[in-house]
């Protein structure tokens, strides 16, 4: 490994770092990218469950928002913490639990509002056509209320990318771990190179997933010109 | 990870009782008592950074009508931009120019944090205060800065209230972080306990964290019912 240095001697970014230790950067990244996909695709099934409950028994409601709305305001690096013991540090479930229970408030709030903004006479016309209530859901409100469930995935995925990071104080975290890695050992580098790559990651995924939700729903694009 | 950390580190057996409820543990020097205030006043410094800055400035150019693109920059801001990056990359920066691990690095980050969302919520809700009220003020011959202020902002008031709120609860719940970034606070408890493998703390932790943004909200949204005009807690009780 790379000695420590003295912190006077240590220049600010060591650019050959990026080369000689890419192998441990690319698999940061990797993780990285892993936990996020995990996290946010659990939390979709989840959300999925309690907006359709919202949806179906309207009273659960707000008992399910609010209790979307107090697990976002949990300590993140607690949860860690305190799954820690419990499931090990190295276990995945570690990690992705606590990143679901963040993600909940935004996609169960957006497939909500997707669902209440389909227009009260298009589902008349989808009964008075016939369609069994799961063709209609299926086929008429789902597609309808794709653009907020598309923004609320694109703001989850953006936000758990910035948490994977907070992963990194039980070792694990992708890029998170480059972060204590580098404050730990007062070596800059990895601590920077971390940083920077969660940023870029999250806003190279932001980009993406708002070019592939509007490609997925051409008409919002139409209806706005 | 410090010398002076590991002097002030508890025992790993302790049990949570013990940590929640010794007078020692909270009355000493560096206790949870010290602890607890110096968590209350970074973060309280942070809140009133956010909102001294944000809510003129948003209130101003919403009042005018100006800014509206840099609401898109804050949201993507607040959302794209996370806390511990920010205050990883500014330790080193911060370190080199003499300024220790802290408290500006995690100082900035969660200004960052807290600032856009107070600053969104007041520019929307100034926006969207009754047209015809504010007409009607006009109407009166109030000055535009009277408009604004005793108007809007009144209006606006129980909006923007709640957007700090939340943005100071959000500040308590991610400030722990600054115990891993080479700082203190409390979570130093949670960071102890996860070094130990000691439960006990990091449950403990996790409870005095939880304790101190609950009861913030709690004095918080007592603080709404005494600064709102009666006029406008009854405007939005009957709203919902």
């Amino acid at each position: 490994m790379i000695p420590v240095l003295a912190q006077s001697a240590q220049p600010f970014f060591r650019w050959s770092y990026l080369i000689d230790e890419w192998d441990q950067i690319q698999a940061a990244l990797l993780q990285h990218l892993q936990l996020t996909v995990l996290s946010v695709a659990a939390g979709l099934v989840l959300s999925a469950m309690l907006a359709a409950t919202a949806l179906r028994y309207r009273w659960t409601t707000t008992p399910i928002t609010s209790f979307t709305g107090i697990l976002y305001t949990l300590p993140s690096v607690a949860l860690f913490a305190l799954l820690a013991p419990v499931f090990g540090t190295q276990a995945v479930a570690t990690a992705v639990i606590p990143l679901t229970m963040f993600t909940l408030l935004i996609l169960v709030t957006n497939i909500i509002a997707g669902f209440q903004s389909v227009p009260g006479p298009v589902k008349d016309a989808a009964n008075g056509m016939g369609l069994t209530p799961t063709a209609r859901v299926l086929t008429v409100e789902l597609p309808l209320a794709s653009p907020l469930i598309l923004a609320g995935i694109r703001i989850a995925t953006v936000s758990t990318i910035g948490l994977v990071t907070v992963a990194g104080i039980i070792g694990q975290g992708g890029l998170g771990r480059l972060i204590f890695d580098g404050l730990n050992r007062r070596f800059d580098t990895p601590t920077i190179i971390g940083a920077v790559f969660s940023i870029l990651l999250a806003l190279l995924m932001d980009a993406l997933l708002l070019a592939a939700s509007r490609a997925a729903t051409p008409w919002t694009r139409r209806a706005r010109a | 990870m410090d010398v002076t950390l590991a002097q002030a580190a508890l025992p790993r057996e302790i049990s949570l009782s013990e940590f929640l409820f010794s007078a020692e543990l909270w009355t000493r020097d560096d206790g949870i008592l010290d602890t607890l205030v110096d968590t209350a006043v970074l973060c309280g410094a942070v809140v009133l950074a956010a909102t001294l800055v944000a809510v003129p400035l948003a209130a101003y150019l919403a009042h005018h009508g100006r800014g509206e693109i840099a609401v898109t920059w804050m949201v993507t801001l607040s959302r794209a931009v996370p806390t511990l990056a920010v205050a990883a990359l500014l330790v080193p920066v911060s370190l080199r120019i003499g300024l220790g691990f802290e408290p500006w690095p995690i100082f900035i980050a969660l200004l960052l944090l807290a600032l856009p969302q107070i600053y969104i919520n007041t520019y929307a809700a100034i926006r969207g205060a009754d047209r015809g009220v504010v007409g009607a003020a006009r109407g009166m011959g109030l000055t535009e800065s009277a408009v604004l202020w005793r108007v809007e902002a009144a209006l606006a008031g129980a909006v923007i209230m709640t957007s700090i709120r939340v943005a100071a609860v959000q500040v308590i719940a991610t400030e722990p972080l600054r115990a891993f970034l080479g700082g203190d606070g409390l979570g130093r408890y949670v960071r102890d306990g996860l070094g130990q493998n000691s439960p006990s703390q990091i449950v403990g932790g996790t409870i005095l964290i939880g304790l101190f943004a609950a009861s913030t909200a709690l004095a918080f949204r007592g603080a709404e019912r005494l600064a709102l005009p009666r006029g406008v807690t009854r405007l939005s009780s009957n709203a919902t």
